[in-house]
């Protein structure tokens, strides 16, 4: 009876623990020339349009972008020395995402912000619900209960 | 709790005021000086063949005063400033510590060897077909003009056209030594 009790709750962990190790393993980034080439013109804005990646526009400069990045790579250049060399060329302006420095900062950091102030606000909230007492029936109340039933079956 | 209203109500517009600063701190405008010549970084090397086949390396223009235009045949600000780029040229191509490239930028090679007959474009012109040049000065465009000092830093330059005075007064200041922002 007893094992009857565990094994669901078993079989959910293991579920559970095997979806979470797949998703790490294959959320982990490719570390191919080509995939790596992919990740930079999606990380990388085009330098003479609005709102496009390098990956998406077929400007002169994101087209010029998309043959240099991958003879970078070859050199055995980091993503990062190839992102380095666009932003010392563009400005952090090329950069999709925004930097984790300077104003780039509030960016990161204001989600994260709002979360943990909503989550202690959810949680504030929960804890004053729980303290807030229950009203129980006195014998009168019961009383009164009982005879509005007593009444209503007469009738 | 109106207290505490009012407070969560300040509390909300004053991170409305700072959403707005940050929007208002951001906000760009168009510069019209390029950022190599405002950081006052070195000019990159590059390596183009011109019209005529022959191969410009820029380590050879090293301890000249050298001028360097990113331009191409159907940009109408360029045909505009092709005058001014000759005129300039001209008065001063005799001089030993001075040269000029004219690099095309987005173009048709036999479109770019048109306008350059065309426009008797007489300083060399090279062709950029895999833009490395043009990403090395960190081109947004074209026309756009690079003025080397002989120590190799881009000193003076403009996004879009130029004019002789312009190009004139950016020499002079190249071969002092100075920078133009």
């Amino acid at each position: 009876m007893k094992r009857a009790r565990w094994w669901p709750w078993a079989a959910l962990a293991l579920v559970v623990i095997v979806t979470v190790v797949a998703l790490i393993v294959r959320s982990r980034p490719s570390t191919s020339a080509a995939a790596r080439a992919d990740r930079l013109e999606q990380q990388l804005a085009c330098p003479v349009c609005e709102g496009q990646s390098v990956a998406d526009s077929n400007s002169f400069e994101a087209r010029s972008i998309r043959t240099e990045i991958p003879q970078f790579i070859a050199q055995g250049q980091t993503d990062a020395q190839i992102r380095a060399y666009y932003v010392a060329r563009y400005g952090d302006r090329i950069l999709l995402s925004p930097s984790n420095t300077g104003l780039g900062v509030i960016a990161w950091g204001l989600p994260a912000l709002v979360l943990v102030l909503g989550g202690a606000g959810i949680v504030i909230a929960l804890r004053r619900w729980s303290r807030t007492p229950r009203l129980t029936a006195t014998a009168d109340d019961e009383a009164i209960v009982a005879s509005a039933r007593e009444a209503s079956h007469e009738d | 709790m109106r207290v505490r209203a009012r407070f969560i109500a300040i509390a909300f517009g004053l991170v409305l005021v700072a959403f707005g600063v940050v929007l208002a701190v951001q906000h760009r405008t168009e510069p019209s000086v390029p950022r190599l010549v405002q950081q006052h970084d070195p000019a990159p090397s590059f390596k183009v063949k011109t019209l005529d086949g022959k191969v410009i390396d820029s380590a050879s223009l090293r301890g000249k005063t050298y001028v360097v235009n990113f331009f191409n045949s159907w940009c109408i600000p360029c045909r505009q400033e092709a005058p001014a780029l000759a005129a300039f040229y001209n008065a001063h191509k005799g001089e030993h510590d001075f040269a000029m490239i004219g690099i095309v930028h987005d173009d048709d090679p036999s479109a770019a060897r048109a306008y350059a007959a065309q426009e008797k474009i007489a300083w060399p012109v090279g062709l950029d077909p895999n833009g490395a040049a043009a990403l090395g000065f960190g081109t947004t465009g074209q026309p756009e003009t690079y003025v080397i000092a002989p120590d190799g830093v881009a000193v003076c330059g403009t996004l879009g056209p130029s004019t002789q005075t312009e190009l004139d007064t950016w020499l002079q200041a190249a071969r002092n030594g100075q920078a133009c922002v």
